[in-house]
C-alpha cells in the first residue's frame, strides 16, 4: 500500500490531469480545452510537464456533456496519437443513465483506466449523482470484461467504505487505485488530518491520489506526495492559479506539482512507470 | 420540453459556438447544467433547477408538478 515509506524510498509520483471535465467549460475558464483537438495539444503539454495518466470526459462541439462511444473514440484517438499517456476515460454523470455511462468504456481500444465514483455526490440545489451499488457493479463488472483499470473515487470518508463494500463483492487485482477528493459539499472536508485519516482506513493493497478542488489542490497534491500517493490535478478540478488569477493551461498546473515533488524528492513518473506503478 | 428561459447565445471567451444562457438569471450556465435546462437524460428544469423554480415562485414550497415530475432520486 502506498504510505510513508515510499515518499522516504523516493518512489515515483504518479500524476493524473484531469485536462477538462464536464460540469464548468470555458464560461469558467477559456484556456479549458474542449474539443478534442484542444485536448490533445493540452494532453501533449501535460505530459511534457510530468503528467503520466490523461483523465478525459468528452463534449460535444458547444461543450455540453457526451457520453456517446463516438466522441470519446475521436477524443481518445486525438489524445493517443500527441501522447503515450495512460488513458483513463469518466464514467461519471449526474442525471444520465447506467446505459450512458457505460459508453466511455467501449472505444476500441479500451481505455487503460476509467473512474468508478464509489457513492452519491449532491449538485446544485436539487441535484444528486446517485451512483447506487448496483450501477457501481455494472459499471466494474464491464470494466473486467474489457480488461480496464478502475480508479475508485471516493467522495467522502463513507466511500472508503464503499471501497471495502466493493471489494468483497468482486475480485479486483491489486493495486486497488483509490482517489481521495477533498473539497465543499457532500466531499470530504479539506482538512489534512481528514486525508491521515482516509489513507489509514484504505484496504492493503490501496494505493491514492490526492484531489483537493479549488484552492485545496496544491497543498492537498503536496500532501499526498509526502505521504507516498500520487496526485490528480488539472482544470477539471481548479480553474485557478492563484486566488484571482485563472491558470494559463494545465500544463502549468502539472507543472507545479511536478516540481513540487522533486523538490521532495520524488520524480514524477513516466508513463511506462505509471503502468507498472498502477498495474495497467 | 426545454426550459423556457434557455436561450443559445455566442459571447464566451475561446469559443465560437453558441453556447447555453440563462435569461432566468442572465447568466451563461454551466455545460453539465445545460442538460437540466435541456431536460436530457433523466433531468428535468421544472424539478430540478432552482434558477427555473425560482423564476416561477416554486422554490419556497411544493407545486404540483413536484409530486408527479421525475427527481435526481428517481434517476438510473
Amino acid at each position: 500500500m502506498s504510505g510513508y515509506d515510499d515518499y522516504l524510498a523516493g518512489e515515483p509520483v504518479v500524476v493524473t490531469v484531469a485536462l477538462t471535465g464536464g460540469v464548468h467549460g470555458k464560461e469558467a475558464n477559456p484556456n479549458l480545452p474542449e474539443t478534442p483537438a484542444e485536448v490533445a495539444a493540452a494532453a501533449a503539454d501535460a505530459a511534457e510537464a510530468g503528467a503520466s495518466v490523461a483523465h478525459l470526459h468528452a463534449r460535444k462541439p458547444n461543450g455540453e456533456r457526451a457520453f456517446s462511444t463516438e466522441r470519446f473514440q475521436e477524443l481518445t484517438d486525438a489524445v493517443r496519437e500527441t501522447t503515450d499517456l495512460v488513458v483513463q476515460h469518466s464514467t461519471g454523470g449526474t442525471g444520465a443513465p447506467l446505459s450512458e455511462r457505460r459508453k466511455p468504456l467501449r472505444t476500441d481500444p479500451a481505455p487503460e483506466m476509467a473512474s468508478l465514483d464509489m457513492g452519491p455526490l449532491n449538485r446544485y440545489r436539487h441535484l444528486t449523482s446517485e451512483n447506487p451499488r448496483a450501477m457501481v457493479d455494472a459499471l466494474y463488472d464491464e470494466m473486467a470484461e474489457r480488461g480496464i483499470k478502475p480508479e475508485l473515487e471516493a467522495f467522502n470518508d463513507g466511500h472508503v467504505n464503499e471501497v471495502h463494500g466493493l471489494l468483497e463483492r468482486r475480485d479486483l487485482a491489486e493495486p486497488y487505485h483509490t482517489t481521495l477528493v477533498f473539497g465543499g459539499g457532500t466531499l470530504t472536508p479539506a482538512r489534512p488530518r481528514n486525508l491521515l485519516h482516509l489513507v489509514d482506513n484504505l484496504p492493503e493493497g490501496a494505493t491514492f491520489n490526492t484531489l483537493g478542488f479549488g484552492p485545496h489542490q496544491l497543498p492537498f497534491a503536496t500532501l499526498g506526495t509526502v505521504l507516498g500517493g500520487h496526485v490528480r490535478v488539472g482544470l477539471e478540478d481548479n480553474v485557478y492559479y492563484e486566488r484571482g488569477e485563472l491558470a494559463a493551461s494545465n500544463a502549468q498546473l502539472v507543472e507545479r506539482v511536478a516540481d513540487v515533488a522533486r523538490t521532495l524528492g520524488r520524480e514524477p513518473a513516466t508513463p511506462v512507470e505509471a503502468r507498472e506503478i498502477l498495474n495497467c | 420540453m426545454t426550459c423556457p428561459y434557455l436561450e443559445y447565445r455566442e459571447g464566451i471567451e475561446g469559443t465560437p459556438t453558441e453556447r447555453a444562457y440563462c435569461a432566468a438569471v442572465d447568466e451563461f450556465v454551466q455545460p453539465m447544467r445545460a442538460d437540466v435546462c435541456n431536460d436530457r437524460y433523466d433531468l428535468s428544469h421544472t424539478s430540478d433547477c432552482e434558477f427555473y423554480r425560482e423564476a416561477e415562485g416554486l422554490e419556497a414550497g411544493e407545486s404540483a408538478d413536484d409530486a408527479t415530475g421525475p427527481s435526481s432520486e428517481e434517476a438510473d
